[in-house]
């Protein structure tokens, strides 16, 4: 019985993945020859519809993917930006199209920081990741023997999110990438339960990044 | 018969003991003191000496919702502080200088000279958190009232202004944090609300002409 447990607990510890479908699809523009150079790239999240924000931690998983793989690409981290910025980059008043840009830099100081930035592109992503159904049921208990769990549960997440990529200096729009994952989790219990995470919210940080880094990155 | 009594007595005090956890159980007060960091506005200063006065209820305000059934909690959220610490911040920076008054102003009231005084209410707040609508979102919603008036208390602009915040459902986040962060994000929208429409309001814009006709006069 111990061995068992053990071999359970062990199963349980693996990483486990469930399957994840995902589509990426790239219409870009006015792509740099040569990478970004000094200039520096902000990845921000959309987050003035009702029901939905674009999750901050997607936004740093993406910027965290390219700087891993092109150390020399600088981005500017969202939360900081959004911090200097203040309040020109909140919901209520972040600039929804490129021309939006123009009436922004008519203020001063706003404009002096963005060129102290060396901002040369502008990345807007918007979506979200969601559960799409769950079905199944476990039940735990413990006793004086130990504890355990039994039963089989599931649930489906769908992750659909949309890159916008602004070139500043133009202030014109050169690219847009979407991407669409979506995955299956399982979790059966026999004593222990065994999760089999669809990684669907990481696989759309990955293809997105990755496409992304062809854009801004030289290497790649 | 003494003992017996004790026994009965202390029957009895396990029962009530016993009865008021279980009741207990299913009310509890959850009580959030708003904080957070607001950070400085990007602009240049407004040539206005602004006197500001915060009412007692502002400086101290906080909203309270009893539980309705036993399955719902008890609402406590305290933002007079986080209030008075954005504002204040928001101000400072927003006009070239703000003059903290001694009282409200009025024609009997000695009050350091400004050029007019801002006086803030909260005139309602709402939450939802995802218990009540289903929704995994939290929200906090409030309407400011806002009184601009000369040092002697005569009004010069009378406005309404909303603010809206809110956040997601987070892994391991507790409503009290998500409540937190809902209003933080809520005061952050009022501060930029407050930016870009303060001249745009009709009696505000009419005073701020009416100023900048007399200097340019003085200046003949």
């Amino acid at each position: 019985m111990n061995r068992i447990l053990k071999q359970a607990a062990a199963l349980a510890l693996l990483p486990l993945t469930g399957c994840v479908t995902s589509t990426v699809d790239e219409m870009v523009f006015n792509e740099p020859t040569e990478g970004i150079g000094d200039s520096s790239v902000v990845i921000l999240g959309r987050r003035h519809a009702s029901d939905y924000e674009t999750e901050f931690d997607f936004i740093e998983c993406i910027a965290d993917h390219i700087v891993a793989r092109d150390s020399s690409i600088e981005i500017i981290d969202e939360i900081e930006f959004i911090n200097t910025m203040y309040p020109w980059f909140e919901p209520r008043t972040a600039p929804l199209r490129p021309a939006d840009i123009d009436k922004l830099m008519e203020r001063e100081p706003v404009a002096d920081q963005l060129a102290a930035l060396k901002l040369e592109y502008m990345i807007w992503i918007d979506g979200s990741t969601v559960q799409t159904n769950s079905a199944g049921s476990m039940t735990c208990g413990v006793g004086p023997g130990g504890a355990g769990c039994f039963g089989f549960g599931t649930w489906g997440n769908a992750s659909d999110y949309e890159a916008t990529i602004w070139d500043f200096t133009d202030k014109a729009e050169v690219g847009r990438l979407n991407t669409s994952t979506s995955g299956q989790s399982y979790m059966p219990a026999v004593i222990v339960p065994i999760p089999i995470i669809a990684p669907v919210q990481g696989t759309a940080c990955d293809g997105m990044g990755d496409q992304l880094l062809e854009f801004l990155s030289s290497e790649h | 018969m003494k003992k017996n009594t004790a026994n009965i007595s202390s029957k009895h005090g396990a029962l009530i003991t016993l009865l008021c956890a279980v009741v207990l159980a299913g009310c509890t007060t959850k009580e959030v003191v708003v904080s957070g960091n607001f950070p400085p506005p990007l602009m240049d200063p407004m040539p206005i000496t602004l006197g500001i006065w915060y009412e007692p209820e502002f400086e101290g305000h906080e909203f309270f919702d009893e539980a309705k059934g036993r399955a719902e909690s008890t609402w406590i959220v305290k933002t007079g502080e986080a209030q008075v610490d954005m504002w204040s911040q928001l101000l400072q920076t927003m006009f070239v200088r703000v003059v903290r008054m001694d009282g409200r102003p009025a024609p009997e009231q000695l009050n350091p000279t400004v050029d007019a005084v801002l006086i803030p209410k909260v005139q309602e707040l709402q939450y939802a958190i995802p218990a009540h609508t289903n929704v995994k979102v939290y929200e906090i919603w409030m309407r400011y009232g806002f009184e601009l008036v000369t040092t002697s208390g005569d009004p010069i602009a009378n406005w309404t202004m909303t603010a809206y915040g809110k956040t997601p459902t987070a892994f391991l986040q507790s409503d009290e944090a998500a409540v937190n962060l809902a209003a933080v994000v809520a005061l952050r929208d009022a501060g930029a609300h407050f930016i870009t429409s303060f001249q745009k309001v009709p009696d505000v814009a009419q005073w701020l002409g009416a100023r900048a006709a007399d200097t340019q006069a003085a200046a003949l």
